[in-house]
C-alpha cells in the first residue's frame, strides 16, 4: 500500500516537475527571482495596438471594433444603481436613458454601454452584475425605439471605479452605466 | 454524487451532530504532526525552504526539542549529495533516508525534499512543488502572474496593460484560461504556458467570463450573455458543443465542477441576493444549495476541492459569504445546509481556491484596501501568510 502511494506520488512529482513553470520557459520575465516582496515589480510597459488572438472564427459578431478614435465619452450622464441591483431605480435615472435614446434618433451612430459595480462583493459576481446593468439599460433603449443591433455592452465589474475612495459616496458613484457614442 | 460527498464529509470531519454551531472535530489522522526540522546542515537556503514548507504544509507543524513527534536531519555529503533523514522521535524508527543530487535551483530541490517528508510522515501528497496563478492589480492595469505556492518566484505572464481576471488552470497544468479585455471586451482566453500562444475560447457579444475546466479537461463551464442576461454554458475545449444550461432573469456566474465532473455549482441572483445552485453538466433542473437563514444572505464563489483518491480528505465546497457586512471564506456543510465560516477575523476575504491535495485554500484578504494572498488550513482554520507583492494580489488559482 505504502509503495503504491509512493509510486503514485513519484509519478505526480515527475509530472509536476516536467510541467514546472520555472527556468527555461520563455514566457516569464526572469526578473526578481527568489525575491518575494519585489514580486512582479517594475512598471508594466504599455502594449502597442490591439492583440491578435488569431481566432479565425466569427464569434465576435455584434461587437464594434474599439479604439478606432471615433468614440465620444462624457456626452451623457451616467445612470446610477442601488447596491446589488441592476434595475433602473427611478424616473431621474430613466430620464438619462431617454436623453441617450433621443440622441440616437435620426442618425445611425452606435452606442457602447459600460456596466460597473462598486468595490464590495466578489469579482465574478460583480462582472455578471455589471453586465446585467448594461443589458437592462440596453433593453430600456430598445423599448424607447432604438435598434438593439446598434448597442454593445461591456461589463467591467469592480475593475474600473470612477471614484477611488472607499465609502457610501464613492460606492454610489461607482455603481453605474456609462455611455460611449461611436460615430 | 451529492450523497457520497456528504457521507465522506461527515465521515472525515466527524461533524458533531446536535451542537449549536457547525463545530468540526478533527480526527486524529488529520491532526498536525509535529516535526523538529533541523534542515540541511551547511545549507541555509535548503534549511529555510524545508522549515517554511513544513509551516505551510497543513499536515505538519514546526516543533522544537523533545516535544516533536518526528525529527528531521540532513547534511551535505563530501560528494555533494544532499542527505535527508526523518526519524520517529519515540521509536527511533527511520521513516525517510534519501540522498538527492544537488541542484542549481535549491528552492525547487528543497520543495521536492519537503514533499518526501510529508509523504513519509502522513502518506499524503504534499503541495510544496505546486504553483499558484493570480491577478496582480497595479496602476489601473491587472496582469496574470504565476508563483511558487510559497509566494516565491513571482513571474508575470501577461503584459497587456488591460484587465485580466479569473485565471483557472487546465487539469494538466499546461494552460490557463482567464478573462482578458485584450480587444476591449471581456473574452475568455486560453494561454499555453509553454508556447505562450494565446487562443480565443469565447468572444461572443456581451460578457464572456468565469471559464473553468472540467476535471477531465475536455470542457469549459462559463458565463456568457450572448443571448441576453448572463447565463451558464458548457463548451468543449475545441470550441464545439456550446450548450446553455440555465434560463433565468438573473445572472449566473462562477461555475465550479464537482470532483466527478457530473455537476456544476454556480452563483445565481435570480431570486435577489446571490446564492449557490447546482445543476447537471447536461442541464435540467437546478438545485439551490444556500438558503437563508441557515446560510448567510449572500453566497458566491463556489469552489469544489478535488483531492486525489489516495487522500484522507473528502471533496469539499468552499465559498465566499457575506457575514455581518464582511466577506468571509468558508465551507458549505451539506448535511446542515450551513456555512462554516473560516476567516472571521474582521477583514474581507474572498477568492478561495483549493490546493490539489484538498487540505488548504489560497485566498485573497483585503486589509486597509490592500489585497494580499494567504493560505488557509481548512482543518485547523489557521491562516498562513505569504510574502507580499507590490500591488494588489487577487483571484488566486492553485495549480494542479
Amino acid at each position: 500500500m505504502q509503495s503504491r502511494i509512493l509510486t503514485q506520488v513519484l509519478a505526480v512529482t515527475l509530472v509536476a516537475a516536467t510541467l514546472t513553470l520555472g527556468s527555461g520557459c520563455s514566457i516569464f520575465q526572469k526578473k526578481n527571482k527568489n525575491a518575494p516582496g519585489s514580486g512582479a515589480g517594475g512598471s508594466l510597459p504599455p502594449t502597442t495596438g490591439g492583440i491578435d488572438l488569431g481566432s479565425g472564427d466569427s464569434t465576435s459578431g455584434g461587437r464594434f471594433a474599439l479604439g478606432s478614435g471615433t468614440e465620444q465619452r462624457g456626452l451623457f450622464a451616467p445612470v446610477y444603481f442601488d447596491y446589488d441591483s441592476a434595475q433602473i431605480k427611478n424616473q431621474l435615472e430613466r430620464a438619462k436613458v431617454v436623453a441617450v435614446a433621443d440622441a440616437l434618433k435620426g442618425n445611425s451612430k452606435k452606442l457602447l454601454i459600460e456596466g460597473h459595480c462598486d468595490e464590495r462583493g466578489t469579482a465574478e459576481y460583480n462582472r455578471a452584475l455589471g453586465e446585467r446593468r448594461a443589458q437592462n439599460t440596453r433593453a430600456e433603449l430598445v423599448r424607447l425605439g432604438i435598434d438593439g443591433n446598434r448597442i454593445s455592452t461591456i461589463s467591467f465589474g469592480k475593475d474600473k471605479p470612477v471614484d477611488l475612495g472607499h465609502g457610501d459616496t464613492a460606492w454610489s458613484r461607482n455603481r453605474r452605466c456609462e455611455f460611449v457614442l461611436i460615430n | 454524487m451529492k450523497c457520497r460527498c456528504f457521507m465522506m464529509f461527515v465521515a472525515v470531519l466527524g461533524m458533531t451532530i446536535g451542537s449549536a454551531t457547525a463545530q468540526v472535530v478533527v480526527r486524529k489522522p488529520l491532526q498536525k504532526k509535529s516535526v523538529a526540522v533541523n534542515g540541511i546542515s551547511g545549507n541555509q537556503t535548503l534549511t529555510e525552504v524545508l522549515r517554511n514548507d513544513v509551516r505551510l504544509s497543513g499536515y505538519l507543524g514546526l516543533a522544537t526539542g523533545t516535544s516533536a513527534e518526528f525529527v528531521q536531519e540532513g547534511n551535505v555529503r563530501p560528494d555533494g549529495m544532499i542527505e535527508c533523514r526523518v526519524t520517529h522521535a519515540f521509536s527511533k524508527k527511520v521513516i525517510l533516508a534519501k540522498a538527492y543530487p544537488t541542484s542549481s535551483d535549491l528552492r525547487r530541490l528543497g520543495h521536492s525534499i519537503s514533499d518526501d517528508i510529508v509523504l513519509a510522515i502522513t502518506g499524503q501528497r504534499g503541495i510544496a512543488q505546486t504553483k499558484i496563478a493570480f491577478v496582480l492589480k497595479k496602476g489601473g492595469a491587472s496582469e496574470l502572474c504565476v508563483m511558487d505556492y510559497d509566494g516565491f518566484n513571482v513571474r508575470q505572464i501577461t503584459n497587456d496593460r488591460r484587465i485580466s481576471a479569473h485565471p483557472e488552470w487546465s487539469p494538466d497544468g499546461a494552460k490557463i484560461a482567464y478573462t482578458g479585455y485584450l480587444n476591449g471586451y471581456p473574452d475568455v482566453v486560453e494561454i499555453n504556458l509553454q508556447s505562450r500562444q494565446r487562443r480565443l475560447v469565447a468572444g461572443f457579444r456581451g460578457l464572456n467570463s468565469g471559464a473553468t475546466y472540467s476535471p477531465d479537461g475536455t470542457r469549459f463551464a462559463l458565463t456568457l450573455s450572448k443571448d441576453g442576461n448572463p447565463e451558464l454554458y458548457v463548451l468543449n475545449v475545441d470550441g464545439s458543443g456550446l450548450r446553455r444550461l440555465t434560463n433565468t432573469k438573473g445572472a449566473e456566474s462562477s461555475p465550479s465542477w464537482t470532483a466527478d465532473g457530473q455537476q456544476i455549482t454556480y452563483v445565481s441572483d435570480d431570486r435577489g441576493n446571490p446564492q449557490l445552485y447546482s445543476i447537471s453538466r447536461d442541464g435540467g433542473e437546478a438545485v439551490r444549495l444556500t438558503i437563508p437563514p441557515g446560510a448567510p444572505s449572500y453566497n458566491t464563489e463556489p469552489a469544489w476541492s478535488r483531492p486525489p483518491a489516495s487522500s484522507d480528505m473528502a471533496s469539499m465546497l468552499a465559498l465566499t459569504s457575506r457575514v455581518a457586512g464582511k466577506f468571509v471564506v468558508g465551507i458549505f456543510d451539506h448535511s446542515r445546509r450551513e456555512v462554516r465560516p473560516l476567516t472571521l477575523d474582521g477583514q474581507d476575504s474572498e477568492d478561495p481556491s483549493w490546493s490539489p491535495n484538498g487540505r488548504l485554500l489560497v485566498f485573497s484578504k483585503t486589509q486597509n484596501w490592500r489585497s494580499r494572498l494567504y493560505l488557509l488550513d481548512v482543518i485547523t482554520g489557521e491562516q498562513l501568510d505569504l510574502p507580499a507583492v507590490d500591488g494588489n494580489a487577487t483571484e488566486p488559482a492553485w495549480g494542479p
